[in-house]
């Protein structure tokens, strides 16, 4: 489903990613691991088409289609999902209203029929009750004095609406506490479908306890220096990422 | 002003706003207050007409009164307001040459807004006297292109209320200028909301004095403007006495080549402790050429007051449309999420929901018109 090959990305004309490899199958669940500084976050935004983020070497091929030429927008509509490390607060947007007008678009970006008011009101009431996102959080404006709990349940929430192809978490345990993170969790192994690919993006372990991946790939300076089954992570949890950075060297 | 049944004001009173008027000139760039809205030039050698601009008022609600200026025998609660509080020289100009206008005497709880409109060249007056505890809801429109001088006195009596939301459609080549002198007594309310399109030059004038401990005013504003459109909004407000409030919340959307103002000046006078003031300016530019002026300014004779003031002008947050636009929300569509939004959060104090609503469709037709 998703193919990079020697990608190399500059942000700021700094090269961030130099010469990252990575294919994920369909249903398939794989977790990327790094230091702080490896690259992590640039490699969601690239992969979500943020501004001011280049591509100047190497290919991101997307069910046989070239990611990295298609508007941000686009990508959504084909399937294409980031859940952010900070989603956005926007005082003056409900968050319901975010909600239609973001599927609407995916679906208008699909060629699909747009779905009216009732019927996105039935269809998140019944997904958010599942997150346990409160009726009062979608009359509220996006994210707007939300917890940090919040904002990633309501990320979750935008993934299971969504029913992307691919989807990346970048970070989602960051700021959760255990019981926040074992609903996150439980939110996005119920999205794990044999049509589905998703990508974890982590600093720690601790997220992977939760959603066990199917393969682990180690970033460390833009590349790929490590990889293997989810046994992986408990090495790094024990050696820490300097040993297995050195030991790939 | 041979007139002097005219305005039912003493002959003597408007010669003296004559002479004020005379004395001061029409005010231009070089004058500090009216450094971004140069009448002068603006209205060029022709001045403003010597005609009367013309008031338009809807079905009056009971508990209201009404009084035109233009009729002789006027009533004491005109006698005595007319031409009483604090007078500028555009103000001064109305007093001086207006040869009509509206009072309104509102007596108790007066339902339903009522709609006030002026069209038309020339000077006119317009007179709101509130008594304790009443309370009204009035819509200003304006209407026509015409170079045009409002003067408005407001006397709000303890506990009156008066919602205000004035809407100026765009104006083309027209110079409109307003003055709003208001005073307020104890635990009385001003609650407005100002939505502003724009025209050759545009400028709102408030001068409100919070004279009675527990008296409020709560004003917001939205300005969208497009081609060479001015709008500028100019607030005075001092809190004279304790335990006064005072809320300021402005948003301006500029496109084009256009020019939007803020100029807001709080004073909190000796002895008025406990007092409470925040002031929120906000331009957001949607063109090079297009320019905000946003000038908040605190002045605190007092101690033991609450003031806080802030102003910015920027483009769009690059955050927010990256979010919106990988949730899948086309840019254009995003951008004008976000300007509506940047908005929204100006309007939302409407109290009135028709009216809230109105606002919002004068507004959604002017970002279609500026935006595109």
């Amino acid at each position: 489903m998703l193919e990079i090959k020697n990608l190399h990305v500059t942000v700021g004309g700094k090269e961030i990613l130099k010469g990252l490899n990575l294919s994920i199958a369909a249903g398939q669940v794989h977790a990327i691991m790094g230091p702080n500084g490896s690259g992590k976050s640039t490699l969601s935004y690239i992969l979500a088409g943020r501004a001011g983020y280049e591509i100047t070497e190497g290919s991101i091929t997307y069910n046989g289609e070239d990611l990295g030429a298609m508007p941000p927008e686009q990508r959504a509509a084909k399937g294409v999902f980031l859940a952010m490390q900070y989603p956005v607060e926007i005082p003056g947007v409900t968050t319901m209203m975010f909600l239609k007008s973001a599927l609407n678009a995916q679906r208008r970006g699909r060629g699909e029929k747009e779905l009216d008011a009732i019927g996105v009101l039935k269809t998140v009431r019944a997904k958010a009750a599942t997150l346990n996102v409160s009726e009062d959080m979608l009359k509220r404006a996006l994210n707007v004095g939300f917890s940090g709990g919040e904002k990633k349940r309501l990320e979750i929430l935008q993934m299971s609406l969504f029913e992307p192809k691919l989807a990346i978490l970048d970070e989602t345990d960051s700021g959760l506490d255990i019981d926040a993170l074992r609903l996150v969790a439980e939110g996005v192994n119920a999205l794990r479908d044999p049509s589905r690919a998703m990508l974890v993006i982590t600093h720690y372990q601790r997220l992977l306890d939760y959603i066990v991946p199917d393969r682990i790939h180690v970033l460390a300076k833009g590349r790929i220096v490590a990889e293997g089954g989810k046994e992986l992570a408990l090495e790094l949890e024990a050696k820490g990422y300097d040993q297995i950075v050195k030991d790939a060297a | 002003m041979s007139n002097s049944s005219a305005l039912a004001l003493p002959v003597a009173r408007r010669e003296q706003a004559a002479s004020h008027y005379r004395a001061m000139g029409v005010p231009h760039r070089r004058v500090e207050e009216w450094k971004y809205s140069d009448l002068a030039r603006a209205l060029g050698e022709e001045g403003f007409s010597d005609g009367t601009a013309c008031w338009h008022i809807g079905p009056l609600p009971a508990g209201v009164e009404i009084f035109d200026l233009a009729e002789p025998n006027a009533p004491e609660w005109v006698r005595k307001h007319l031409g009483s509080l604090k007078e500028s020289v555009m103000s001064a100009a109305s007093l001086a040459y207006a040869q009509g206008g509206v009072a309104l005497h509102v007596t108790k709880v007066a339902a339903g807004p009522l709609a006030l409109e002026f069209s038309g060249a020339g000077h006119v007056r317009a007179l709101i006297v509130m008594d304790a505890g009443a309370s009204l809801t009035l819509q200003e429109n304006l209407a026509g292109c015409d170079r045009r001088n409002i003067g408005v006195e407001i006397v709000l009596g303890e506990k009156a209320q008066l919602h205000h939301v004035r809407i100026a459609p765009v104006a083309a080549g027209a110079v409109q200028v307003e003055e709003v002198a208001m005073t307020l007594a104890a635990g009385a309310g001003y609650h407005s909301h100002y939505a502003s399109f724009g025209a050759k030059l545009s400028r709102l004038e408030l001068d409100i004095a919070l004279e009675g401990e527990g008296a409020e005013a709560n004003l917001s504003g939205v300005s969208v403007l497009g081609e060479d459109n001015h709008a500028d909004i100019t607030t005075r407000i001092s809190h004279a006495v304790g335990l006064t409030h005072s809320t300021q919340l402005f948003k301006k959307v500029a496109g084009g080549n256009s020019r939007a103002i803020y100029q807001g000046k709080v004073s909190v006078e000796k002895g008025a402790n406990g007092s409470d003031s925040r002031q929120t300016a906000k331009a957001l530019l949607l063109s090079r050429q297009a320019e905000a002026d946003l000038k908040p300014e605190l002045e605190i004779f007092a101690d033991d007051v609450k003031c806080a003031h802030g102003a910015a002008v920027g483009d769009l947050d690059a955050d927010s449309l990256f979010y919106l636009r990988a949730r899948g929300i086309p840019e254009t569509d995003a951008r004008a999420l976000l300007i509506h939004a940047f908005l929204e959060d100006a309007m939302t104090g409407i109290a009135n929901a028709d009216l809230r609503e109105q606002v919002r469709g004068a507004v959604n037709d002017a970002l279609g018109r500026v935006s595109a």
